[in-house]
């Protein structure tokens, strides 16, 4: 038997100083944390911004050359719906107004998406948590979490781009970190607009047995000057508009993060098989050999790195759920597969951290175990 | 001759300590490139409005922002604003946000509708817009590989590429121009203007003549540029501000994580040799400060080197993507400042103690 096998050298050097074995666990955790909440916020925007899309008609028609439901202008005319229920297995076609609205809220510019609907016809608040469905003009149904977080609620008046807005409901389910929610008649959003009988979009729903892509194809073939879209393509082409531009300040917080782990995870290790040099030497004396020293330092490593990804993950599973009760607006999606990469990761990080302590336990000479 | 000890323990290991200095300076890292991503998306955002050659920016009335906003006007005011007195030129715009395409590359552009082609904005190659055709930010160009004389579509038209201009494009979005009346087609919103740019004679101040402005035509707000652009920022700020916030919060728990380790594990290795100078006559308020001194001395290097990184990233950063600005500023710095300290501090904690407990009469002991 082997002196690895009978005696837990690496746990007992690990758990020698607890309050180090702590930090350093600690560091790691809060780095594992970082790239886990990072992503996840990330791919909870991407969530976020397509959440009205997901509650709507599986094709949407927009102006030629539409391609994003979100920061792309659309303008058609509104009469175009009966154009568009005359195409074959369209089983209506409802019109929809939708633009950004900068509401000033307490003084401070708050982002919403208003959506223009027509009452009584899909494009409304799927879910409401108070009041009721706005009808006439002037009314308007806003996200709940964003009324809460301003101090709004039913019967509250809002002024937006010179015109009072009475809330009449508050929506649930419609609470977005860029984009919360807002909806109101399609009259009161054209007029605020200046674009009386336009329409931004249409809803598109099919007829029983039609398929979201052939029908979008064939409403592109059939009407000159619009672009049918389906759901799925629109939803996944605003993703990736507002996405993709954190992606590169995200991979750079991701790296640091990662360097930070491997840091912290190599200082450990190499302090600890510093302050030893002498244990280790009379280990190697008494004929321990180099690869069983080089598991000792990789052992204690990947604890590390297990150990403190265990950790983050659990705090950043917290975190999310913290922020989700405390901060509704941010949706924190943290995936499987960013949970299965980082701990993959995290093996990575403990081969790079051993690397300079091997390098000092291969160098060492046994002979220094009987000098002093 | 005084022995410089707290320098001398921290070099003793090299390794131990440069590494140290790197876990701390990454962790400052983050801080200080967050909050300079963000400031550089702030500043972007307002680019187009701070080089507009506007004094005061009419808007429907309630909007200040042009950022993901929307505003409405009759094309009248444009008429109307022009004859106060103190207005220069007033000139009305049309802005939307459209979808650039050429072939299978497309762009997210605000579309500006301008009788002047983007005047006074200096172009960097080509000229203004005509008729038919469209100037584009020159890191949008590149990406749709679209340079002048080429054609790219949007709103389903067909427009020539007839210029570029520089500086206007962040990560969030680009910059174009057409003629209005051209795009005023295309929305099919004849007689609307989304924003009216005025420029004030060289004897009224802005703030004055914005008030005028309000106070002579109905439904407006009009705001002077740099409370526009002040407005503007806030946008993007109150959005990040929770993400800096608990960006802010990592990095100072990285960073006393690390310079704890850093501390903890240096003061260990050392507890023998402060035993010694206990033993020798050293006062235990001196032993701390010796201990405070090399984690003060690490955050501080760590700082230092942060600072160094995050302006290398500055510089290096836009020459690999254009739109990817970073701008650091004093008050960002001063916060890693006061993080860095905070780090010092708790950081400290573990160390000094086990220092301060050390039993002069350890050293006899083996």
């Amino acid at each position: 038997m082997t002196a690895r096998r009978r005696v837990p050298i690496a746990r007992r050097q690990l758990a020698a100083e607890p309050a180090k074995l702590v930090v350093t666990l600690v560091a790691v955790a809060a780095a594992v944390a970082l790239v886990l909440l990072l992503s996840g916020l990330r791919r909870g925007m991407g969530e976020q911004v397509t959440l009205y899309l997901d509650h709507q008609s599986p094709v949407l028609v927009g102006q030629e050359g539409a391609r994003n439901f979100l920061s792309q202008t659309s303008v058609l005319p509104e009469a175009l719906a009966d154009e568009i229920e005359r195409v074959p297995g369209v089983a209506e076609a409802t019109p929809i107004g939708q633009q950004y609205a900068m509401l000033r809220l307490h003084r401070r510019p708050v982002l919403a998406l208003l959506i223009g609907y027509d009452p009584g016809k899909p494009g409304g608040p799927w879910r409401l948590a108070s009041g009721r469905a706005p009808t006439g003009r002037g009314e308007l149904v806003l996200d709940r979490v964003l009324a809460s977080e301003h101090g709004l609620e039913v019967g509250s008046t809002l002024e937006y781009r010179g015109a009072q807005l009475r809330i009449v409901g508050l929506s649930r389910g419609t609470s977005g970190f860029m984009t919360p929610l807002a909806f109101a008649p399609r009259t009161t959003v054209n007029d605020l607009s200046r674009q009386p009988g336009t329409a931004n979009f249409f809803l598109v729903r099919p007829e029983p047995g039609i398929g979201a892509e052939t029908l979008a194809a064939r409403i592109d073939r059939t009407l000159p000057g619009v672009t049918a879209l389906t759901r799925d393509e629109l939803a996944a082409n605003d993703r990736r508009q507002f996405i993709d531009p954190f992606s590169a300040p995200l991979f750079a917080m991701v790296a640091i993060a990662f360097a930070v782990a491997i840091l912290v995870i190599g200082l450990a290790v190499y302090s600890s098989t510093a302050e030893r040099s002498r244990e280790y030497a009379t280990l190697k004396a008494l004929g321990l050999r180099r690869i069983a020293l080089f598991q000792l330092v990789g052992v204690q490593a990947a604890a590390l790195a297990l150990g403190g990804t265990a950790v983050g993950i659990v705090l950043a599973a917290a975190a999310a759920r913290g922020v989700s009760s405390l901060a509704p607006k941010y949706l924190i999606a943290i995936s499987v597969g960013s949970v299965v990469a980082i701990a993959t990761s995290a093996l990575a990080m403990a081969l790079v951290a051993s690397f300079v302590p091997a390098r000092l336990l291969a160098r060492l000479d046994p002979a220094s175990a009987f000098r002093r | 001759m005084s022995v410089p000890l707290a320098r001398r323990q921290l070099l003793f290991r090299k390794g131990r300590a440069l590494a140290g200095i790197a876990g701390i300076a990454a962790a400052l890292l983050l801080v200080l490139a967050l909050n300079a991503i963000f400031a550089g998306i702030n500043d972007r955002l307002t680019a187009y409005i701070d080089r507009s050659g506007a004094d005061v920016i009419v808007a429907q009335q309630g909007v200040d922002t042009m950022h993901m906003t929307q505003s409405a006007l009759a094309e009248q005011t444009a008429t109307a604003v022009a004859v106060i007195p103190g207005v220069a030129q007033a000139r009305p715009i049309l802005y939307v946000p459209a979808m650039i395409e050429r072939g299978e590359k497309r762009g997210i552009v605000y579309l500006i509708g301008d009788d002047s082609g983007g005047a006074p904005l200096p172009i960097a190659a080509g000229r203004r817009p005509g008729l038919g055709e469209i100037m584009l930010e020159r890191t949008l160009a590149e990406r749709l590989a679209a340079p002048i004389g080429s054609r790219v579509r949007a709103f389903g038209q067909s427009f020539r590429v007839s210029g570029e201009v520089e500086g206007l494009a962040s990560i969030l979005n680009s910059v174009a121009f057409v003629r209005r009346q051209e795009l005023e087609r295309v929305l099919g919103s004849a007689g609307v203007v989304s924003y009216v740019l005025v420029r004030a004679q060289p004897t009224i101040h802005s703030p004055d003549l914005a008030a005028r402005i309000e106070a002579s035509v109905p439904g407006v707000t009009a705001s002077t540029r740099e409370v526009f652009a002040r407005s503007e920022r806030r946008v993007v700020g109150d959005m990040t501000t929770d993400i800096v916030r608990a960006m802010i919060l990592v990095g100072f728990v990285i960073g006393v994580a690390v310079a704890g380790l850093v501390a903890y594990s240096a003061t260990l290795s050392q507890l023998r040799d402060y035993a010694v100078l206990r033993a020798l006559g050293l006062r235990a308020r001196r032993a701390l400060t010796l201990a405070v001194a090399q984690i003060g001395a690490t955050v501080a290097a760590g700082f230092v080197l942060a600072l160094v990184l995050v302006w290398t990233l500055a510089a290096l950063l836009p020459r690999l993507s254009p739109t990817l600005v970073l701008a650091i500023r004093a008050g960002d710095v001063a916060t890693a400042l006061i993080v860095a300290g905070a780090v010092t501090l708790v950081a400290a904690a573990l160390p000094v103690l086990r220092v301060a407990r050390v039993d002069p009469a350890s050293v006899f002991r083996r």
